[in-house]
């Protein structure tokens, strides 16, 4: 693969990665975010598995397998038993409206270009022209963490924050030592497991998953 | 040298299956599972001792794990605390209200949480490192609800969805760190070795490193409690059982200060400490204010601990920022905090489990109920005030010293200033407490047995260090110094 192509790959990967996470956005259904979920996961593992075909490096195929495995398959059915289960329980009016949240995600994946300009400029590597993308869905998940009332819609945007950040490393560093990488994966999948018994003991609890009845300890 | 190595980090994994398989009511399981917490401790002071004899312990391919004098302070500090719950964690109060599988899953959970903070303060590999801080807010997210209720359910999801979310922004500045060494110097396995990054810090980009550092500032940050990202501590702090708020407060906060600090070394390797020391300075101070101000309306004792806990880590965040003298007190100040508020955590549970209330204005005469406690309870919260012949004392003096010292007059004088408004308040509160008459129904005398020993043996260790800072512990805090103190 010449570079060139490369790099062009490297952006269209990025873009649908990122384009699933502003899916969040302006959808409503659990259903739908969860759709977007799995789509995004697999275009990372798309994305990773061809940096790792261009670097010809048999870890990256590893850890874009453990991706599909993981993210692509094994979270979303998860998250569809917990679907449902809560499925009939609709995000209600988010804290920012469907427009103002699509400009906002515009403004974020603008900043997140400004954010990673001294990165692009130092490295050297083809796949750099991919990494403002993935800045972008890190800060957009942030943005539906903080703006989304519902503990799955939350749990949702975690995961994206993942992807993002494994986006960010697959394309600026060719990925992480694999190690670093198995442990991650390991994190992740008990991080999960742990908020979606969480969200149960909500549910239980509070007889809904909406997170602003959360409100009893203040001060 | 891998005995010290496997005798500190293989107790607590026996402990934790352990836990899972014996019977958590039976005396020999309770006995097996304080002695497995003591056993990391004697490796801690092992390696510490080491240390102190110019040795570097590692272990493991590519040197995964280290021991330097930081490291050793902070396993000191971890394994001691941890061997506290052992001792005294559910299953062992005479008052308790637990039920055997409450019992396990705290045990077994507990256990593993001191795994990982000891794998993150011992690994070489800052990867690593990261890996192991992410699975402590998983691991002691689990027995925050250990019992169920509202309260305890809301603190539970906003400490791992905050904790997560900030863990995951300093994996950010994690992978931003490794792309700048890899960018230059090539994809290596050992890249993440923080001796590695440290050797070839010179070489690194200012800018990609200081954007990488403010990512692993606001991520390690929000899990040491700084604010503005602190809003899910008092929650977590004052809902978790006291056994795990000890552990919380007195050691989790200070292993996310020692992820900063680690990195900070590195940056400032690569651009100088004006950079890191502007930022820790706004975050400190952020911090000691918020935390000052919410201590004056606060109605409940761990709540109000648990931001006396953010007032002193954002101490601890200034002192890093006041040159090689500041660093030194913020560590003692570390070691100060450790003793002083795992005990008090410990004491607010006897407190909580006596008078069945965690309102402050519910508990009075604590003094006449409880003796011990009551006194213990006084002199821990006049050791957190920062007042002779107690530690803090010695270690909040050294920090104000480091600051007129280093021209920053001003910020002392904020500093001062904050400091005088939790002193009053913290007072107020405390009076209340001790004196009065007692509710009606409440039972008289100490009780307990022997759990309140080792808690006085915490406050003699404080006394200790508000006297003279024993010359073990000296050396260990002037290496430290030569390590992260520039």
């Amino acid at each position: 693969m010449s570079p060139h192509l490369v790099s062009q790959l490297s952006v269209g990967g990025a873009t649908l990665v990122l384009l699933a996470g502003l899916m969040m956005l302006w959808r409503r259904g659990v259903e739908a975010h969860i759709k977007a979920f799995t789509a995004q996961s697999v275009a990372l593992a798309a994305t990773t598995a061809m940096v790792g075909w261009f670097a010809g490096d048999w870890q990256l195929w590893a850890v874009a397998a453990l991706l599909l495995l993981i993210k692509g398959i094994g979270i979303p059915i998860l998250l569809q038993r917990m679907a449902r289960r809560f499925g009939t329980e609709r995000e209600l009016e988010p804290y920012v409206n469907t427009a103002t949240s699509l400009l906002v995600g515009g403004l974020l994946v603008l900043l997140a270009y400004v954010v990673t300009k001294p990165l692009v400029s130092v490295s050297q590597l083809p796949t750099r022209t991919g990494m403002p993308l993935a800045m972008g869905l890190v800060f957009v998940s942030l943005f539906v963490i903080i703006s989304r009332k519902k503990a799955l819609t939350q749990v949702l945007g975690f995961l994206m924050l993942e992807n993002g950040i494994a986006l960010l490393a697959v394309l600026g560093a060719h990925g992480i030592p694999i190690i670093v990488e198995i442990g991650v994966f390991l994190d992740v999948l008990l991080g999960f497991i742990v908020m979606q018994v969480f969200v149960y003991q909500i549910h239980e609890t509070f007889e809904s998953i909406d997170v602003e009845q959360l409100n009893r300890l203040r001060e | 040298m891998s005995v010290p190595f496997l005798t500190l980090l293989l107790p607590p994994l026996l402990a934790a299956a352990g836990a899972l398989v014996l019977p958590p009511r039976r005396r020999a399981a309770g006995a097996l599972h304080a002695a497995l917490g003591l056993v990391p401790l004697l490796a801690a002071l092992r390696l510490a001792a080491l240390v102190l004899d110019g040795w570097t312990p590692t272990w493991g391919p590519t040197d995964l794990f280290r021991v330097d004098a930081l490291s050793a302070l902070l396993a000191g500090c971890v394994t001691f605390v941890a061997a506290l719950v052992a001792l005294l964690g559910p299953g062992f109060g005479r008052e308790e209200h637990y039920t055997p599988s409450q019992v396990r899953r705290f045990r077994v959970f507990a256990s593993l949480f001191a795994f990982t903070m000891l794998v993150a303060v011992t690994a070489n590999n800052v990867g690593v490192m990261w890996i192991a801080i992410e699975a402590t807010t998983i691991a002691s997210a689990v027995i925050v609800p250990l019992t169920v209720s509202k309260a305890s359910v809301e603190a539970s999801w906003k400490y791992i969805l905050i904790g997560s979310v900030g863990i995951a922004l300093a994996f950010v500045g994690t992978v931003l760190g490794y792309f700048d060494f890899v960018t230059l110097v090539g994809r290596r396995e050992y890249a993440l070795n923080w001796t590695v990054l440290m050797a070839n810090a010179r070489v690194l980009h200012p800018p990609v490193i200081e954007l990488a550092f403010v990512f692993i500032l606001i991520g390690y940050g929000t899990k040491a409690g700084l604010a503005p990202m602190h809003t899910w501590l008092p929650d977590a702090h004052s809902e978790a059982p006291s056994a795990l708020s000890a552990m919380m407060s007195g050691v989790l906060l200070a292993v996310a200060l020692y992820a900063i600090v680690r990195w900070r070394a590195v940056v400032n390797a690569a651009v100088g400490p004006v950079f890191s020391d502007r930022l820790l300075i706004g975050l400190g101070l952020l911090s000691l204010g918020i935390a000052a101000l919410s201590l004056v309306i606060q109605r409940q004792y761990k709540r109000l601990l648990a931001y006396s806990s953010i007032e002193h880590t954002g101490l601890m965040c200034l002192g890093l920022a006041l040159g090689p003298l500041g660093v030194f007190a913020a560590m003692l100040h570390l070691v100060n905090h450790m003793l002083a508020k795992s005990m008090m955590f410990f004491l607010s549970g006897r407190i909580l489990d006596r008078y069945g209330s965690p309102e402050i204005s519910r508990v009075s005469g604590l003094l006449r109920v409880m003796p011990w406690t009551g006194g213990l309870f006084a002199a821990g919260m006049i050791a957190l005030l920062g007042l002779p012949p107690f530690g803090m004392f010695l270690s909040k003096f050294t920090l104000v010293r480091a600051g007129f010292a280093g021209g920053q007059g001003w910020l002392m004088a904020a500093v001062l200033a904050l400091l005088a408004v939790a002193f009053v308040s913290l007072l107020a509160h405390l009076n209340r407490m001790l004196y009065g008459a007692a509710p009606t129904g409440v039972r008289q005398g100490e009780g307990g047995g022997w759990g309140v020993v080792p808690l006085v043996a915490c406050a003699a260790a404080l006394v200790v260090l508000g006297l003279a800072v024993p010359a073990p512990v000296m050396e260990l805090l002037e290496r430290i110094v030569e390590i992260a103190g520039r």
